[in-house]
């Protein structure tokens, strides 16, 4: 019987589509049923959502790149 | 005046072709090309496409700007030797990423710098009996409007959060879930299993979706 240990243990396979069919229904029904468990779903959800912004943020600042640049100016030479 | 202006207009001109010529290309493309030529159009083409992400990788193994930025001035460097080297059995972007993140651990380790020594055992939301009764509803925040779920302030506390992970946590979860790499990838580019590239993620994530769930439960009150 699913509990909702197994919820958070399958949590990834579930995100990325890779639960076999079983352990899929087996865990919809849980989470169904398990208001707990449905919350800890979305927020999980919620998380990836807020991580995947971060792909977005430039790190480099115009500073950084610009001594970069000079940097390898010096250093790249023809052969 | 004329003159001038026709002068630019070809510099342009000639600039962009220059720049159409390196942008289609692949990265693997553009290695060869440098590799056997030195050209230094091919060679910015790469740095345009991989400095943001070198620095942030070394940015987020290090936890400090300047060495970030020695590491990011020392890969760049080591490629421009080494460029003709990479054999290309892997991605190019695998193989930059691996060399990151050896620079990055060997400078952590040359600076001794102090590491987190934080457990994310007791992040698992569960309890002894394998139940989560009690423990995430109170502090549901999944509803919570767009404007407040990615605001800076939400965007810097997971930041923060994630540089509170031990460095092999973090290092992994920066390549899966920020760089967004597969997880054979991230094994790979780390040299460890994928079981322990998911168990370290699978850790972060419950780690990270914790301090989120403290966070906005907090700035409800």
């Amino acid at each position: 019987m699913f509990i909702c240990k197994d919820v958070v243990e399958n949590i990834m396979e579930y995100i990325d589509s890779e639960l076999d069919l079983q352990t899929l229904k087996e865990l919809e029904k849980h989470t169904g049923d398990c208001p707990e468990c449905m919350a800890f779903v979305n927020t999980y959800k919620r998380m990836l959502e807020i991580t995947g912004k971060l792909k977005d943020k430039s790190f480099v600042t115009p500073e950084v790149r610009n001594r970069l640049r000079i940097l390898l100016k010096s250093k790249v030479k023809p052969v | 005046m004329e003159i001038g202006f026709f002068k630019k207009l070809i510099k342009t001109i000639v600039s962009d072709d220059k720049d159409s010529i390196t942008n289609d290309k692949s990265d693997e493309e553009l290695v060869k090309i440098f590799a056997e030529t030195r050209d230094e159009a091919a060679f910015d083409e790469i740095v345009g496409r991989y400095s943001d992400r070198i620095y942030g990788f070394a940015l987020r193994i290090t936890r400090n700007t300047d060495d970030a930025e020695e590491v990011l001035q020392e890969v760049f460097l080591t490629l421009t030797k080494k460029l003709d080297t990479f054999r290309g059995e892997s991605k190019f972007s695998s193989w930059l990423y691996r060399v990151t993140a050896n620079a990055s651990y060997m400078y952590l380790r040359s600076q001794k710098k102090h590491e987190s020594n934080i457990s994310l055992e007791k992040y698992y939301p569960y309890d002894e009996k394998g139940t989560l009764m009690g423990r995430i509803m109170d502090k549901d925040w999944s509803s919570r409007p767009d404007i407040i779920i990615f605001s800076k302030e939400a965007l810097k506390i997971i930041d923060d959060s994630i540089n509170e992970m031990p460095e092999s946590y973090r290092a992994v979860f920066h390549l899966r879930d920020i760089e967004g790499l597969s997880n054979e990838e991230v094994a790979n580019i780390l040299e460890i299993t994928i079981p322990t590239a998911k168990s370290r993620l699978h850790r972060g994530r419950l780690f990270l979706r914790d301090k989120l769930s403290d966070y906005f439960h907090e700035w409800r009150k």
